[in-house]
């Protein structure tokens, strides 16, 4: 009997072989290691099912066409209603601190004592400190600011941490693979601690943090390890 | 993961930080099945992703959680890939289109290229037969379903992967049979026994 077509040997890795193929795979040890090179091909292709690797898209380039599209809520509960309300009190804010302090520094330039300088000063330091307290974050008017102001210093850190791993090479260089393994199986435990706490209490903001940056920075960290193997080698486990 | 529905729960509400943190644990593996049945074209690969992002996070009110959401969301993404390589054309003719393919294969050239891997590989061959390939070996789908998903019959489907597996097995010889690369089986003297 002649040997096997490349195709038909490709097909027995689903279909079972004739009665006549299968004197022959007996017989030919060319078309029976054949036959099995095919199976392993099949088995690589099965495992490749499992594979991970970078992923091509970003955060950075996702998020604006889910916000355009009304997926991501920046207009809904707190962030973008209350922040535009923020932000409108902090404009005045800053109007006020701009005219009052120009108002003392030209003053000050043409030797004249301001005018109601105690009150004015008051004014003027009241303004800055408000500014600057609701600036940085330090106070807030209500739970839903301070909510709103945590998820965008969230999104800022998981914003920061990608970028740090797609582009700090010297961050890149200083951590081993292993290291980097090392962390991951880290994070994977903070994860499934934090995923269990978070069964018991779903709301717990502490918890959803924690568990949040576990995940920002697992993803990170894969990123850089498939930056920091060899070319064509990509992570399928750690 | 138990709590992943949880996070659905905030990412279906819109919260920024759930749906980034459903993105970040599952673009990995996401985003490799666009790419594998995308191919080499990595612009066109990137550009799908995303849709296929937007697709899942727009679907997400949807999902009743009868799956995994990394199964759900694999499904949406092929989907999503298939249709796109289809509005790109690359799908057309699909019948025909591996039947010329494999008429072309040039044995030196492929003996020459070695892939590193199976996606490395499978980027080689034609989008008709990477498709089935994928889909079939990769993904597990049924000729049926393949079949019924690309508008081919099943034989159809069948001959396509039993050539592209021909193909791969050429392509990743060294990695399939370290021991001895056998030259490709071609010409008259070879031929399939019909019992």
């Amino acid at each position: 009997m002649l040997h096997l077509s490349p195709e038909r040997l490709a097909a027995l890795t689903d279909e079972a072989p004739s009665a006549a193929e299968l004197v022959h795979l007996s017989a030919c040890a060319d078309c029976a290691r054949e036959r099995r090179a095919f199976q392993q091909l099949s088995s690589m292709a099965s495992s490749e099912s499992a594979r991970i690797g970078v992923p091509i898209t970003t955060w950075e380039s996702l998020a604006p066409a889910l916000v355009a599209d009304r997926v991501i809520d920046r207009g809904g509960r707190f962030v973008f209603s209350r922040g535009r309300v923020g932000r409108q009190w902090l404009q005045a804010a800053a109007a006020v601190l701009l005219v009052t302090g120009g108002m003392i520094a030209g003053r000050v330039t043409a030797n004249t004592p301001p005018a109601s300088m105690t009150s004015d000063s008051t004014t003027s330091a009241a303004s800055a400190t408000a500014l600057a307290s609701a600036d940085s974050g330090l106070s807030f008017q209500t739970i839903d600011d301070a909510r709103a102001a945590q998820e965008r210093s969230q999104a800022v850190y998981q914003n920061a941490t990608a970028f740090l791993a797609q582009h700090d090479s010297a961050a890149v260089g200083a951590n081993t693979p292993s290291a980097m393994r090392t962390r991951l199986a880290a994070l994977d435990r903070v994860r499934e601690t934090m995923g269990e706490a978070l069964n018991k209490a779903p709301y717990d903001p502490v918890i959803n943090d924690y568990l949040f940056a576990a995940i920002g920075q697992r993803e990170a960290t894969l990123r850089q390890l498939n930056t920091a193997l060899p070319a064509g080698m990509r992570l399928t486990s750690y | 993961m138990d709590n992943e529905f949880l996070i659905i729960r905030r990412a279906i509400d819109g919260d920024e930080g759930a749906l980034r943190a459903l993105w970040a644990r599952h673009a990995p593996h996401i985003d490799i099945v666009v790419r594998r049945l995308v191919g080499h074209d990595h612009d066109l690969a990137a550009d799908v992703a995303q849709e296929v992002w937007i697709q899942i996070f727009r679907a997400l009110p949807s999902y009743r959680g009868d799956s995994q959401f990394g199964t759900w969301a694999h499904r949406i993404a092929v989907n999503r890939t298939l249709n796109a390589l289809r509005k790109t054309r690359r799908l057309a003719n699909i019948e025909t289109e591996v039947d010329e393919e494999s008429a072309s294969i040039e044995p030196d050239t492929d003996r020459a290229f070695l892939a590193e891997s199976i996606e490395q590989a499978a980027a080689k061959l034609s989008p008709g037969a990477r498709t089935v390939f994928m889909l079939h070996d990769v993904e597990g789908y049924t000729h049926e379903e393949i079949a019924a998903e690309l508008g081919i019959t099943t034989g159809g489907s069948k001959s396509q992967l039993f050539k592209a597996r021909a193909k791969l097995r050429k392509l990743l010889a060294h990695l399939v049979d370290a021991t001895d690369v056998r030259t490709p089986i071609a010409g008259s003297e070879h031929v399939a026994p019909i019992s």
